[in-house]
């Protein structure tokens, strides 16, 4: 089941007045259950292709196809219910709501979809403790390291059951070993619940685990 | 959850919060104190001229209060007595003679208001027996008169003394009659003290040649709030040939004084909320402006707009709730105290004295003016974060997640 495609997809920013070409005509298609990563040197319009798949960002040209459904023109609002139903989200720079417990940022997701307190509670601790985090639940963001915020971030990503999770350079901020545990859980979560990831790096760790590999150059699907 | 992530956001800068709750709590205070202080002098300025002559409702022979000659008294007072006798809403009242006259003393004259009272009864309607400072009040004695300090001076008079007044009598001449000055009193009115004098009814019955008639009935009722109302069952007993006012009636002048001190509080009150609004305003788009990224991560996960919209107000709103609260306390603490032992204005006692408020004023906070300050803050902290969170949700998502 294909879950993303563009056609012919287009960026142009406005650097200054200047336009800036960020991609050219990209044709892509990720099925369910894919392992992608997006590799390229910095520029190469990684992190604008990612925001476009993740209806952060509108193409100036082309078409974007969610589930197989034009998202393209969507509202504003319309594009926020495809994110909050359907799409996870990792940052580089972790990104978790520093006023909340790790649980707390876990459950916010859940608490957007309507779900009630206790059944969220429930969800967020079992996941919790699946991936090994059940320890960190009442920790607030600056009392963890940055793998354990990533690996909560991860959780925040998952536990809505998105179709897609989109990761945008995650192990950046983190050493080798922390990026390595990182990338088993979310090998794990590819492979155990069939959870499609599309990742944008240029960490060789990375792309050497990915199980399919999309070059970009200069705004321009390399291979 | 919402809530709990604005309270949190609150206290992430807590001396900024802080600063904005001592700002709301010093405008609630000052509010309350304001609202007590006006509200306590426009009762006092109210409540002294009812409990001086005013009472809640007189009752006249009609065209007596546009034409207050000798020969205008009531043409039949014992079916008007009766009448108030039979109304329960009636607590007391106090038959009166008037005129209009000049009192003189060895050294000097002035224009007078002669009231003629059975004084058992006044001293259920007005103050004057309790405002004697010198001398004693009006008993059974013929001659005898009370008059008000301010008029003592400018006689030249005390206690002991005697005076003579003159008044037109109901056949046009002059007649007048010599008393012996028995007590003098002093009320918060110095324009009132200057120009009224008591005497017994029957003794100025008998220098105006009224026979056993009156003037005027002053009346105090139960509740002052149903003024209208008896005034209605007066006005349908009586029947036509009486006229009955209440004091909103006989004080227009004062009662307009009130509203218009009313509608510059509330304006007082506006220019209050406005400035707080702007520090608001401030303090909320600082606290939008630094949490860009965090709203961009808000939005990337899925929350919409009108929930982040709402979260940024509750954050102002529960400020407002804690400004509101504190303030309340703050400004009880100090309206309850000074209820009790009052403000001491003696330093103004001179011009207050001539708007009839005594130099002590007890401030009076009502249940409406608790309950508009603590609807005022909430509204006004609300009102505060529209524009910071309408900013924050005009922000595009990538825009928001990329700030730096």
């Amino acid at each position: 089941m294909e879950i993303v495609k563009t056609e012919n997809l287009v960026k142009i920013y406005q650097d200054n007045g200047v336009p800036v070409e960020a991609l050219k005509m990209i044709n892509l298609s990720v099925s369910k259950g894919e392992y992608v990563v997006i590799a390229g040197p910095s520029g190469s319009g990684k992190t604008t292709l990612l925001n476009l798949l993740g209806a952060l960002d509108k193409p100036t040209k082309g078409k974007i196809y969610f589930e197989g459904e034009d998202i393209t023109l969507k509202e504003k609002s319309d594009l926020a219910k495809i994110r909050l139903h359907k799409l996870g989200f990792i940052f580089q720079a972790y990104n978790l709501i520093p006023v909340l417990s790790a649980i707390e940022n876990i459950e916010f997701s859940m608490m957007l979809l309507g779900i009630p307190e206790k059944e969220r509670k429930e969800k967020a601790l079992s996941l919790m403790d699946e991936l090994g985090i059940k320890e960190l639940a009442d920790k607030r963001p600056n009392e963890m390291s940055g793998g354990q915020q990533q690996r909560v971030a991860v959780t925040r990503a998952i536990v809505n059951n998105p179709s897609l999770v989109l990761a945008d350079e995650p192990t950046a901020n983190l050493d080798s070993v922390t990026a390595g545990h990182l990338l088993d859980l979310m090998e794990r979560m590819n492979a155990e619940k069939n959870i499609t990831f599309i990742f944008s790096s240029h960490d060789r760790q990375v792309i050497d685990r990915a199980k399919r590999l999309i070059i970009l150059k200069d705004g321009l699907i390399e291979s | 959850m919402l809530l709990k992530l604005a309270w949190r956001n609150i206290w992430r800068n807590k001396r900024r919060s802080l600063i904005v709750l001592i700002s709301l709590v010093v405008g609630l205070t000052a509010i309350v104190l304001t609202d007590g202080l006006s509200n306590g002098m426009m009762r006092q300025m109210l409540f002294n001229q009812i409990n001086l002559d005013i009472s809640h409702i007189q009752i006249h022979k009609s065209g007596f209060n546009n034409n207050k000659i000798v020969k205008n008294f009531i043409p039949d007072y014992k079916n008007v007595e009766f009448v108030l006798q039979k109304n329960p809403g009636v607590e007391a009242y106090s038959k009166r003679v008037f005129a209009t006259g000049i009192l003189s003393s060895a050294n000097n004259s002035s224009g007078v208001t002669i009231y003629g009272i059975v004084p058992s009864e006044e001293a259920k309607v007005s103050i004057i027996k309790s405002s004697i400072i010198d001398g004693k009040y009006l008993g059974s004695g013929k001659r005898e008169i009370i008059i008000g300090k301010k008029l003592a001076d400018k006689l030249g008079v005390e206690v002991g003394d005697k005076v003579v007044a003159m008044a037109n009598s109901s056949k046009g001449d002059i007649a007048s009659d010599a008393f012996k000055i028995i007590g003098i009193f002093q009320t918060s009115n110095s324009e009132y003290d200057k120009m009224t004098v008591y005497v017994q009814a029957a003794t100025e019955q008998d220098m105006l040649g009224i026979g056993d008639n009156y003037h005027e009935f002053a009346v105090i009722t139960k509740d002052y709030n149903k003024v209208a109302s008896i005034q209605n069952n007066f006005e349908k007993s009586l029947g036509t040939g009486y006229e009955v006012y209440t004091y909103r009636d006989l004080l227009p002048m004062l009662i307009y004084q009130m509203d218009l001190y009313k509608e510059s509080m509330m304006i007082l009150n506006v220019i209050i909320g406005l400035a707080l609004i702007f520090g608001i305003i401030n303090t909320m788009l600082m606290s939008v402006f630094e949490r860009i990224q965090e709203f961009g991560v808000l939005m990337a996960i899925g929350m919409k707009n009108n929930r982040l919209y709402l979260m940024i107000v509750f954050e102002a709103f529960i400020l407002g709730v804690i400004g509101t609260l504190a303030g309340l306390v703050f400004g009880l603490l100090l309206d309850i105290p000074l209820a009790h032992s009052g403000i001491n204005l003696s330093i103004f006692a001179t011009g207050l004295e001539s708007f009839g408020i005594g130099a002590v004023i007890y401030p009076v906070l009502s249940v409406g003016n608790i309950i508009n300050a603590v609807l005022f803050m909430p509204i006004v902290a609300v009102l505060g974060a529209l524009y910071p969170a309408y900013r924050a949700i005009k922000l595009e998502p990538i825009y928001a997640i990329n700030y730096v």
